[in-house]
């Protein structure tokens, strides 16, 4: 009985096999759609980005009139881009305020968390510990506008508004909640047998903290860094409160002014979005893999 | 290890990052709150003005419509790009060749500056010279809507402009979660004869609520943060109709200079925005309990 079961389909016709849910052609087909509609959208997504670099090339005539057309491509707008802009003065500001501000806040964000998990006192009791550590999560969940004002009033009565520090100090603050949130979460998981090991070898507190134990932390400290350059890297609220000498600008301070800059010249604006897009693009792509996980971290695990 | 450990060193490990939060971080915020009690403006104290400045929201046309915005902001959020999201990871996770790739490009939106977004999509939503309008033209349509500067479509602008900027960052979320899921359940619904759809319904969106409860949290506490976008697009006008709550804040305190009004609206973006939070963590949590 089975043999003559097993013959069947042979003896179907072949219109039957559009029934078959999952037959061969009908699934490359499916594929085919599935990678052309999946091209499609990122293309799509990325269009905008791809129309402010073709607009950077064209003509202000065309960018009113003909902005599909391809006939009068021209670099002028980016000759007058480079001369209007300072764009060394908004990167030399920006990488400062990034390295400064990141370095430091790492560094003490790092110390405390190590205090806060590694320390031992007699007794055992972790209350001061566990109190303060919740201290400063409780940061994560305060928006930096509540902050601009008073931060702007604080530089002011410190004499540090119009210096780097008038914003260092802030992008420090406000990344340093989550900066011990992941710090503390990773010191905690760490088994305790390699610090009673270096404590056997005679190795002070200080130098457990950074030669023993910080080495084991640079993923982590390599994701926050990430993280915490592309925050400043990208920041504007503070920076449109605290700065205003020119000569402090910052690249997104910068990019908000050039409206007011150019008007209605509208190439020389594109073109200028592009020089501080391109980069940002390139570096992006680079490390492409740790920017990802860094500012997916905490959602992620 | 209790020789290690002194009562000094611990503080002077806390101390550095202890002083610099406080007094940027808690201090602000009580600065904040108190002087949103005070008709403060920056040259005279002005006065304690008890519960005047919240009263004040009531009667703020202006303040409504910034709450009203944000709320279609958080619209678009919740019921656009979460499920827009999570489509793409599905649509991006690893059938189709080249996906990593294509996952990497949708994300690129999300690191570029906020402000630099507003700017570029000036050039694709202004009524006279963006793109979408002379799409319309070309296409022989007559119609010019005024996306953005106009008095109805622009918090739906701002809303879908956000959508683009993070729909990378959400798809890159759920597409961690769908890679968690046990295989082998996919393989055996698949051979018990499930399709893709039944597959999706029954198995990969219920094993994914928490990872749904992850982003709808992040897109929560995102949306009150949304700024730049107004700023560049609109600067919250006309006439106020397109501010959000955190623009129509910072242009209370730094334009008008009404200091106290400024921060109680700062100190009401703070609460509703931790309410919301808070809500989306106790959905989250009874949703977890049903299961």
């Amino acid at each position: 009985m089975s043999t003559h079961v097993d013959v069947r389909p042979k003896t179907t016709p072949p219109s039957a096999d559009k029934d078959v849910p999952h037959s061969p052609r009908r699934r490359g087909r499916g594929r085919i759609i599935v990678s052309a509609a999946a091209y499609l959208i990122t293309f799509v997504i990325l269009f905008p980005l791809l129309w402010i670099m073709l607009l950077s090339f064209q003509t202000n005539d065309n960018i009113l009139n003909h902005p599909f057309s391809l006939s009068q491509l021209t670099l002028d707008n980016y000759r007058q881009a480079l001369d209007t802009l300072n764009l060394l003065v908004m990167y030399k500001n920006t990488l400062i305020l990034a390295v400064v501000s990141v370095t430091i806040g790492l560094v003490i964000s790092y110390l405390a968390a190590f205090a806060l998990t590694r320390m031992v006192f007699r007794g055992g009791r972790r209350r001061t510990q566990n109190t303060l550590r919740f201290y400063f999560l409780a940061g994560l969940a305060v928006p930096v506008y509540i902050l601009l004002f008073p931060v702007y009033r604080l530089d002011i009565s410190f004499g540090l508004f119009g210096t780097y520090l008038a914003l260092i100090l802030p992008y420090i603050a406000v990344t340093i909640p989550f900066n011990i949130l992941l710090l503390t979460g990773f010191l905690r998981d760490f088994p305790e047998e390699i610090e009673q090991a270096a404590v056997m070898d005679g190795v002070g507190l200080w130098r457990m903290a950074w030669k023993v134990v910080f080495p084991l932390m640079r993923p982590v400290v390599a994701t926050l860094a990430i993280l915490n350059v592309i925050y400043v890297w990208n920041e504007f609220p503070f920076a449109v409160t605290l700065i205003n000498d020119p000569n402090m600008t910052t690249v997104s301070l910068g990019v908000s002014q050039f409206q007011g800059v150019y008007s209605v010249n509208y190439g020389a604006m594109m073109a200028s979005a592009t020089l501080v897009l391109l980069p940002q693009l390139a570096i992006y792509a680079a490390f492409q893999k740790q920017v990802i996980a860094g500012m997916t971290a905490g959602a992620v695990r | 290890m209790n020789w290690l450990t002194t009562r000094r060193s611990f503080a002077l490990m806390v101390a550095p990052a202890l002083i610099v939060y406080s007094l940027y971080m808690i201090y602000p915020i009580l600065y904040s709150l108190y002087y949103s009690f005070t008709r403060f403006d920056g040259v005279s104290a002005g006065g304690f003005a008890g519960l005047d400045n919240y009263r004040q929201m009531a009667h703020d046309d202006a303040f409504w419509t910034s709450m009203r915005n944000t709320g279609v902001v958080l619209g678009i959020a919740l019921f656009l790009l979460v499920p827009l999201g999570f489509l793409l990871a599905i649509l991006l996770s690893g059938r189709v060749k080249g996906s990593g790739a294509l996952r990497a490009l949708v994300f690129a939106p999300a690191i570029i500056a906020p402000i630099l977004v507003g700017l570029i999509w000036i050039f694709i939503l202004d009524p006279k010279i963006g793109l979408v309008n002379a799409f319309l033209l070309a296409i022989g349509v007559p119609a010019q809507p005024q996306w953005i500067g106009g008095p109805t479509l622009s918090p739906y602008s701002i809303g879908l402009v956000y959508l683009w900027q993070q729909i990378g960052f959400v798809l890159t979320i759920f597409y961690a979660g769908l890679r968690m899921l046990p295989r082998d359940v996919m393989e055996a619904s698949s051979l018990d004869g499930a399709g893709r759809w039944q597959q999706l319904r029954y198995i990969q969106i219920p094993m994914m609520r928490e990872t749904f409860g992850i982003v709808t949290a992040l897109v929560v506490t995102g949306v009150f943060k949304v700024f730049e976008l107004v700023y560049a697009l609109t600067g919250g006008g006309p006439v106020h109709l397109s501010e959000v709550m955190v623009s129509y804040m910072y242009h209370i305190t730094f334009t008008t200079q009404q200091y106290g009004y400024g921060m109680a609206l700062a100190v009401v973006v703070f609460v509703v925005g931790a309410l919301a939070s808070a809500a989306t963590f106790l959905g989250n949590r009874r949703k977890g309990e049903v299961r």
